[in-house]
């Protein structure tokens, strides 16, 4: 068929529900606010690595759906995560992106966190410790005692990572809903402490879904060109996209020949633990996060979905906390050679959900997007994408491709 | 008993402190004016560095971050300050601040307590 006149433009594909969604849920400012309550609010989000806080009273602060966080590491060593929100009048009480509270501050004592706005103090614990002026302007009606931080639920896990639920009851641990899929890699990124090497971050003008997206296929491998001339071979296309609970997938592995790729080394040498040499495994967690690793070095992107189409997307690298010099050096050229910012594709990858967030600002036209591709569940199959809408559909009880009418259990299930 | 040179008198302006590290013990070296006094370097409330939060006027150390004062002469306590300085035995002789400091004085800070138990947040 050759163009489109408007109605067939907008008419529905002829697929079955489950392989394409409506743009609106890419670009509708109603369902961008109601993810943020429904899904972002109630599940397990990494917002950093404990090697980014190493010693008692270091911090980071970040946030989850638009709530202001402190994660701190206590004099007990323990990693701990509050509402970086003071109780007495609402202030932001650490501003800095990261630091120690062991450093003098105009408004702030050593091992607190102070409020520098009527220097209430809070201890690692979040505990209120101090609050000035306090019988005499609340008598015994308000006490240290009765205030103090918001403490959030905070786990150290799959290769010390940190990770926040705003939720106090979330449905499932923390270990239940992604235990199964970090299973091919626990062992390896569990075996000794790792150490983040490398941040950056990008904002771009586009829903956080389509980073994840892409993410989550590697049908793109057509846009990297890189990949395309030196990547393609047998043992990459029967690399398979595996299903867990919870709208997580996993991409399996294969040994990577580096030698092939122009101008690079094999990463035997400096492999993670308990892993052959040269693998590459991919572990997409809903509802957005993605832990890459290529043989020598850990890739994490965790996002921040900043508004329908806006997201913010922080990269970290690791590699082994016990690296010489010489290693790590190397382990950053391996890891900054595909993923830095002007690496061998990362930017490829920018390029193109920036590209399809400019066709979906929010008010345009919806249209369907195809999720359509059946390649026995093989790279180029997108049935990891299919596996993450299913799951979204359930907590936004919308259907991803009428998200007007309330998600169905039976038609997710006919479909697949 | 014994008596160790902290530092020079003339170091020390009027109305100023210094810290200075003695065989790794950290003191700090106030000028009030009409006399010195060596002390610990924390504030006794909340470990604050009084080399950074001290003020000395008046014949008064003011730790300026919670307003705990003591008068440096005579020691009292002042205001809303509920805990007493610790001083080392110290004297001047011959342009040179002296202080027995066999034993580090320090202060007991309230242990961070609070519930931290799996069913925090049932």
């Amino acid at each position: 068929m050759a163009a489109k006149n408007h109605r067939q433009w907008t008419a529905e594909p002829n697929l079955q529900m489950n392989e394409w969604v409506d743009s609106r849920i890419y670009s509708d400012p109603q369902i961008f606010e109601e993810e943020l309550q429904k899904i972002f609010k109630k599940t397990w989000i990494p917002v950093c690595h404990e090697s980014e806080l190493p010693k008692p009273y270091d911090f980071r602060t970040t946030s989850i759906a638009r709530e202001p966080i402190v994660v701190c590491r206590g004099p007990d060593n323990e990693v701990r995560a509050f509402l970086n929100v003071c109780p007495h009048r609402g202030m932001i009480i650490e501003r800095r992106p990261s630091g120690s509270f062991l450093e003098g501050q105009p408004s702030g004592n050593p091992k607190r966190m102070t409020c520098m706005f009527h220097a209430w103090q809070y201890d690692m614990k979040g505990n209120c410790v101090y609050i000035s002026r306090e019988k005499e302007g609340f008598q015994d009606r308000l006490c240290k005692e009765d205030v103090g931080l918001r403490r959030l639920r905070c786990e150290v896990k799959f290769g010390g990572f940190v990770w926040v639920n705003l939720d106090d009851n979330p449905k499932v641990s923390l270990e239940d809903w992604a235990a199964p899929a970090f299973q091919c890699l626990r062992k390896s990124l569990d075996a000794e402490p790792l150490e983040v090497f490398h941040y950056h971050k990008a904002v771009v003008n586009a829903n956080y879904k389509l980073w994840h997206d892409t993410n989550c296929e590697f049908y793109h491998d057509f846009m990297h060109y890189h990949n395309r001339v030196t990547g393609f071979n047998d043992a990459y296309f029967a690399r398979k996209n595996e299903a867990f609970d919870h709208g997580h997938v996993v991409v399996g592995t294969f040994q990577v020949n580096y030698e092939k790729y122009e101008g690079f080394e094999s990463r035997a040498a400096l492999s993670f633990p308990h892993l052959p040499p040269n693998q590459w495994y991919m572990i997409d967690l809903f509802p957005g996060m993605n832990f890459n690793l290529r043989g020598s070095a850990l890739r994490c992107d965790i996002v921040t979905p900043l508004g329908p189409d806006k997201v913010m997307i922080e990269y970290r690298g690791l590699g082994l906390k016990r690296d010489t010099p010489e290693e790590r050096m190397t382990r950053i050229n391996h890891h900054n050679s595909i993923w830095g910012p002007f690496g061998r594709n990362l930017h490829e990858d920018l390029i193109g959900v920036q590209g399809q967030g400019t066709t979906m600002l929010p008010g345009s036209e919806p249209r369907r997007i195809l999720h359509g591709r059946h390649e026995n569940q093989t790279i180029h199959d997108e049935n990891g994408m299919r596996h993450y809408y299913e799951e979204w559909g359930r907590w936004m009880n919308r259907r991803p491709s009428k998200p007007d009418q309330p998600f169905s259990e039976a038609i997710a299930v006919a479909a697949e | 008993m014994s008596w160790t040179k902290i530092c020079d008198a003339s170091d020390v302006s009027a109305n100023s402190v210094k810290k200075v590290d003695v065989n790794g013990i950290s003191v700090l070296v106030v000028n009030y004016g009409s006399g010195f006094r060596v002390i610990p370097p924390l504030c006794p409330h909340m470990e604050e560095p009084l080399e950074e939060s001290g003020i000395v006027a008046r014949c008064t150390l003011t730790c300026s971050k919670h307003l705990w004062c003591w008068n440096m002469q005579t020691l009292e306590m002042q205001g809303e300050t509920e805990k007493p300085l610790k001083v080392y035995e110290s004297k001047e002789e011959n342009g040179a601040i002296l202080a027995n400091i066999e034993n580090e004085l320090t202060y007991e800070f309230e242990d961070e307590g609070g519930a931290d138990d799996d069913d925090f947040f049932k």
